[in-house]
This record gives C-alpha cells, structure tokens and sequence, in this order.
C-alpha cells in the first residue's frame, strides 16, 4: 500500500512539484523557528544562580577628581553606604553587572604536565566582584569556600573561585577543581571554592564558564565603578535619593546613576525577546498560509477527481479506503518536501556555521517534521471525507 | 475590452467565495508584514523630526584606533571634536552633544522622575529641527556662560508639572543642582538613537573632564552641510583632517579610524567596527531584499497552487476562447490583469491591516515615544510591493493557461 503510494505519486511528481516545494519552505521555516526557540529555551532551563529582587546597581562617574583620591574617597562612600538604615549588603563589582549587557571576556590555556598548551577554554566571563557578594546576590557555594579574610594576604598563589560549567570545562571527567592551580596570564592562581553559577548576561543568552576574583580594599590600581546593594523589602524614591545625595556630598565631583536589578532584567528581557516573537509570529501567519493553501488545493483537487474515485468505489474499495488514500498521497507529498528540507538542515550541524549545539539542530529537526505532518493531516482531513463521501452512482453519471 | 476583463475577474472572485478568501488573505497579510517592516525601517532613517533634513546632516560619533593586537572603540572626546571637527570650513553648523543618552533622575519638590539626558551645546537646535511645544531653546551664550538650564520633552515635562505650557521657568533639580526650564520639544522616538533624549542640559554644566585631550570620549558631532551635493565633500574634508593628525599613543596604535556618516550608514553600521563609511550598504540590502524576496516566496507559491486549480477548473471557458482566436499573449495578459485586481485588492486591504498594526504598536507604548503610521512613502511602497507580488503569482499560472490545448480543454479533461 505505501509502496504503492510513492510509486503513484513519484510518477506525479512533476504536477505537484509546487506543492512539494512549498512543503520544502514551510520546513525551513518551521526548522528555523525550531532551533531558535529550541536554543532560547535551554538555556532558559540552566539555573541563574543568583536573586536579584531588592538589589539595586548603582553607578558612579568621578568626574574631574585626581586619581589617587578616588580610591580613599571609594572606601568612604563604602561605609557610608553599609551604615545606611534600609540598606543591608553592600558589594563592588566591576561595571559587568548582572543584565547590563557589560561583559568581560578572556580565553584559559589548560597545560598538560610538560608545560604545552593542552587545550584552550575560550569564552570565559571574568568577574571582580566584592567579598560580600554572596550575601547581596544568593550566590550558592556547592563546593569548597568563597573568600574570607585570610585571603587578604595573599601569598604567590591568589585565590580565585570558578563556576561549575568552569569546573566541567577544566575537568571533563568530575574531578573536583578546588585546591587546584588556576592558570591565568603567567601567574598560578589557587581555586578555593565552586559556586553553582552567575549568569550576569541573563537567562535566554547562552550559559558560559565564569571565574570571580575578588576586590581587596588595599587595591589601588583598578577602581571598580559599579556597587551592588541588597536593599530592605519596599525601599523606593527616598532611598534612591538620600544614595544619590550621599554619593555627590562624599564625593566631589561624583554623580551616580541607581537602578534596580528586577527593572534592568525586565528591559534586558524585552530587547531579547522581541526579535525572536516577531519571528515566531511572522512563521505562525506564513504556516496559517499554508495551511489555507494547502486545503484549498485538496478540495479542488477532489472535486477534479469524482470520477476516478467513483470508478474506485464501484470496484469495491470502501469509504475508508479512500480517505486513507487522500491522506496518505498529501503525508507522500510532505515526505518528498520534508527529505529536500532535511538535505538543506543538515548543512548547519554538518558545517557548523553557527556556534549551537549539534542536539539543537536534531531537536528542532524532529520538531519541525512533526509539526510538518501534523499540519499535512489536519489539512487534508476534511477533503478526504469528503473523497469518501462521494457516491459511484452519481460520480460516474456526471460525466 | 479592459472593463470586460474586470467584469469576468470580479465574477470569478465573487464564484467560490472561500479561495478568493484564501488569496486575499495571503497577500494581505504579506502585504501587511512587509509594510510594518518598512514603516519601522522609515521610523527611524527616513527624514522626521528633529533629523528633517536627513540629506544633509552627517553623523561622528565612534572611533577607532586599531593596533597589531589591540583595538579600542567608544564615541569621541569633546575637546577633539570641538578642536578639529568644529573647526572643518566645509559645513554649514557643526553641533557637540553627548553620544548615548544617560538616565538620571530629576527632582521636582519631593516628586523623582527618570529620564534619559544628554549634554548639548547650543548649537544643536540650529543643526536639527526640533518641534517646540512651548518655551524656547537654550542660546550658545547661555551654554557658554553655563546657565543651569534645560530643554525636556512633553511627557516627562507633563509628567513634573501636569502640561507643557506650565512647566517652562519652572526649576528641576539634576545631580544637587536648580535647573530652570526653558523650552518643551515634542516627544523623539527612541528608534532615533542619535537624537533621542527626554531631557537636553548645556555642556557646561557637566561635572566631566572638557579638556580632556583623550581623542576617545563621551560625545558625538552632528554636522550640517550647506546642501546635500555637499555631504561627499564634508566627509572628504572629514577624512583628511584625520590624515593629518598625529596618532596618539604611536606604540600601540597605528591607524585612527572614524567616519562622518549619514543616518541610514549609521544604522547600517550597527556597531561594526570594520564597516566602512557608507556602513556596509551592500551587504545590507543583500540581506533585507534576499529575506524579504524569501518571506515573500512562500504566500507568492501558496498563490500560484491556487490559482492552477482554479485555471484549470476553467478549462472550457479556455478552450472556447482559444477555438475562437484569442492568442496566447491576449489570454496571459487577460489572467495577469485578473490577478492584478486580486492583488490590488490584497493591497489596499494589507495596507489598512497595516495601519491597524502600527496603531496597535504605538498605542502599546512598546517602541517609547513611537509615532508609526503610514505616509506617501509606507503607501508607494505598498503599491510597488502589491504589483511585484501581483506579477510573481500570476506569471506561472498564466504561462501554464495559455499552453491548454484547445481540444482538450474543451473536451473537459484537462491533463495536468
């Protein structure tokens, strides 16, 4: 029966040549759309590892203040800040934040024994971040510790803390990473502790390997120019303006930009989304398009065909019969269509032309084949009934 | 002859009432998509306020100082530009402002409003036209005696003092400082990245470093030819200046790069620092007509089935026609004109599907400040669209008709 059906519309492939290509560009669309809400959605799924409701950013400028003050005047600001009623923690960070689309990028050189370069880690997100962050943001330490105070003096090797995707990059086989050497520049540095995760660029950009270095308060080359603070539940405009007022009077010169997490995850998360639910919408009227098409040119194509059916009915074949053969010629026509598609989409994991995962690529394969026959069936399901509606008497007195 | 054509295309589209829905549809809905797309695109390059004369003004505001192994990139420094760039004899006006908009909050009585700012000098309301609501702009005087005063925009003016009218002479407070409005401009869209502000502050009143002699800053050039013909002459004038200059710091960097761009080249650029001063064109339209082309394809192919089957279920009426005498070119060209009316009646449809979108998108505050809507242009451009559309679909099935043998149209039993 099915062989019978490809042989039947094999020899028809010529008439219905625009059907299979529209069934062709109906999967490219679907595939599309599959491997970008398949990717968005993954990483949806790996955890934050951090909170961020009641913490605010806040920013400041130094405008013309010589250098050199700009550390002792940073150190006042920072009491005057965590004696500040209605504030609870309060962290340095340098200016990548969590959600402010700030980013710091290096590349680690994993060695072997001897010394050469065994593999490199590329695309690590590198932080300097206060000692108090934990406490402002939730961060979840799962092994080791996080810094304390005998890491202030630090001796040849400077403590640092990774991530978990960090310890499985370095690692591929488990171990743990903490007691081990860090290599960064040309300075060892020791890893003291593994903290779940800090996904500063959000949830929907793709996860990547983190390492945290900590500000010491004696560091006078590097100025770090953003503060994190965890601020109590309600706090709101009056806050907001006793810390912009605090940070001009302490600092001459000083202005300061405040902003909460929770608003800047929100603006983060539109400018990210709309690209992608534009596109979505975009394919969801061009399917609808199809669909229409598609149902249309079926019906037609029944009405055109009363007679050969009516001669098939008075041969034997029941209603079923029928319905089953309309159906399985248009799922005939999807796969001839859906296996053009699969020659184009296997290109993308095969050259890789963008850096996603083979596995996004399958699942948005199988995700769109679906869908493909899902939308063939549900489109030919009213003119096959209606094929099997047709009466040999009066189809084959029609003519 | 023509008006018979008509008459029989409106009599087969009134026949079978659903397939002329399926078509209309179809190419209204792409219609529609496409000129969203486009109004978006006009929204922000096409010449609206306060950008009016679009072919006019240049834009300078990235470079790039490019070494062996490093590279650094950001807007320019305000003593840079005010040394060499206002100094350029070709232009008309040159205007110094900040070239990202900076969010701050404003204070008025008790009452905190946000807004996004940006240091100007005063040149900037000459150089663009800006739609005054009430009050006035601040003068070049005023910016070089640092008057603490400031322009804003209708809402957030409303927002502080309930109207326009009633916020000018009335005082703000920014960063611990009075600040005494002058003037309300109407509402920039965001879209409008290089002008958009909600509040415009003298340049003078900044707490950051002017002297700073960095050739990398904070700020942007707006620059004004005398007429459009100008505009490749001031870039060239542009260009040799910064031939001319000594690079700094000459152990790291080896090339300044920076270029004086017009608004479309500018978002053309989107930040690249390897585009060139025309941004890239090329590869952009490549790109946007490619995918526009392909969204179109798909609607365009889902026409032609249709309008095959519904050939061919007139194959008698052909047959008859061509037993007549009618040509083949007379029969593509009736088709083609059928088709047309179909798409043209698609288009006027897509474009009021359109018109409801973008009525849609501005009321939903989802774009700030948006202001789309459909003009001269978003209008010629459907048209054009509808007929390139029009000629994709019918073309095929009309070729397909005009081949029909006439005996075996006749006869009924047309072979596909």
């Amino acid at each position: 029966m099915i062989r019978h059906l490809f042989t039947l519309m094999w020899n028809r492939r010529r008439a219905n040549a625009l059907l299979i290509v529209e069934m062709f560009l109906a999967f490219v669309v679907l595939f599309a759309v599959g491997s970008i809400g398949t990717t968005l959605w993954r990483n949806y799924r790996q955890p934050l590892g951090f909170t961020y409701t009641d913490v605010w950013q806040l920013n400041f400028t130094t405008g013309q203040q010589p250098r050199a003050e700009q550390f002792g005047t940073l150190q006042q600001l920072l009491a005057r800040l965590r004696s500040t009623p209605g504030v609870e923690e309060v962290a340095l960070s340098a200016s990548n934040t969590p959600f402010s689309f700030n980013d710091s990028r290096s590349s680690i050189e994993m060695k072997d024994e001897k010394g050469k370069t065994k593999r490199s880690i590329n695309n690590v997100n590198v932080y300097n971040v206060g000692p108090e962050l934990p406490k402002v943001l939730g961060l979840k330490v799962v092994a080791g510790r996080w810094f304390d105070r005998s890491d202030v003096a630090s001796g040849a090797n400077p403590p640092v803390v990774i991530d978990e995707r960090m310890q499985r990059a370095m690692y591929p086989d488990g171990e743990s990473a903490v007691g081990k050497m860090f290599p960064f520049d040309k300075k060892e540095q020791r890893i003291i502790g593994v903290v779940s995760a800090y996904r500063t660029d959000g949830e929907l950009q793709e996860p990547l390997s983190s390492v945290l270095w900590q500000i010491l308060p004696t560091d006078t080359i590097f100025l770090p120019q953003s503060i994190l603070l965890k601020v109590r539940p309600g706090s709101g405009a009056a806050l907001e303006k006793q810390l912009a007022d605090d940070v001009r009077r302490i600092g001459p010169g000083w202005s300061s930009t405040i902003k909460p997490l929770a608003e800047m995850h929100q603006s983060q998360m539109k400018q990210l989304l709309t690209r992608p639910i534009l596109l979505g919408s975009m394919s969801f009227f061009l399917l609808l398009n199809v669909a229409l098409g598609l149902f249309g040119v079926l019906w037609l194509n029944i009405s055109r065909r009363r007679g050969e059916i009516g001669v098939r009915r008075a041969m034997g074949a029941t209603a079923g019969n029928i319905s089953r053969q309309v159906l399985g010629e248009i799922l005939v026509l999807t796969t001839f269509g859906l296996g053009l598609g699969l020659l184009v989409a296997a290109q993308f994991p095969l050259l890789g032309v963008f850096s996603v995962q083979t596995s996004v690529y399958l699942t948005a394969m199988v995700l769109a084949a679906g869908l493909l026959y899902l939308l063939a069936t549900v489109c030919a399901l009213y003119p096959s009934r209606l094929a099997a509606g047709i009466q040999p008497a009066v189809a084959l007195r029609e003519e | 002859m023509l008006l018979n054509y008509l008459k029989i295309a409106w009599k087969v589209l009134l026949r079978r009432k659903f397939f002329t829905f399926i078509s209309l549809f179809g190419i209204s809905f792409t219609l529609m998509i496409l000129l969203v797309v486009y109004a978006l695109f006009d929204h922000a390059v096409g010449a609206r306020r306060p950008e009016l004369h679009t072919d006019r003004l240049l834009f300078i505001n990235r470079m790039i100082l490019r070494g062996d192994g490093s590279m650094s990139s950001s807007g320019v420094g305000y003593s840079f530009l005010k040394q060499h760039v206002s100094t350029l004899r070709m232009p008309e006006k040159v205007s110094i402002s900040e070239a990202y908009p900076i969010s701050i909050t404003l204070y008025v009585g008790q009452q905190a409003v946000k807004a996004d700012r940006r240091y100007t000098d005063g040149n900037l309301w000459q150089v663009l036209d800006f739609d005054f609501v009430a009050g006035r702009p601040y003068s070049v005087a005023e910016v070089r005696d640092a008057a603490h005063v400031v322009v804003l925009n209708e809402t957030i003016a409303r927002r502080c003092f309930g109207t326009a009218a009633a916020a000018v002479t009335q005082a703000v407070q920014v960063d611990g400082k009075p600040y005494r409005v002058v003037g309300v401009v109407r509402d920039v869209p965001t879209v409008r990245e290089l002008t958009y502000a909600e509040c415009w502050l003298p340049v003078t009143t900044t707490m950051a470093d002017l002297r700073d002699p960095n050739y990398l800053g904070d700020f942007q050039a707006i620059v004004l030819a005398r007429q459009a013909a100008d505009v490749p002459a001031v870039q060239e004038e542009y260009q040799q200046m910064l031939h001319r200059l000594p690079i700094p710091d000459p152990k790291q960097f080896q090339e300044i790069r920076s270029y004086a761009r017009t608004l479309l080249a500018h978002y053309m650029t989107n930040h690249n620092n390897d585009a060139g001063q025309d941004g890239d064109a090329a590869h952009f339209w490549r790109q946007w007509i490619g995918l526009g082309l392909l969204f179109m394809l798909l609607p365009a192919l889902n026409l032609i089935n249709i309008n095959v089957s519904r050939t061919l279920e007139r194959a008698a009426e052909i047959g008859v026609r061509k037993a007549f005498g009618a040509t083949a070119r007379r029969l593509v060209g009736q088709f083609l004109i059928e088709n047309m009316l179909l798409t043209l009646l698609g288009g006027v449809l897509g474009l009021l599907l359109a018109a409801a979108v973008l009525a849609l998108i501005n009321s939903s505050h989802f774009l700030p400040y948006a202001e789309l809507g459909l003009n001269v242009r978003v209008f010629g451009v459907g048209l054009l669209l509808a007929l390139v559309f029009g000629l994709l679909s019918g073309a095929y099935p009309a070729y397909k008709m005009s081949k029909l043998p006439a005996n075996q149209a006749l006869k009924g039993g047309a072979a596909v």
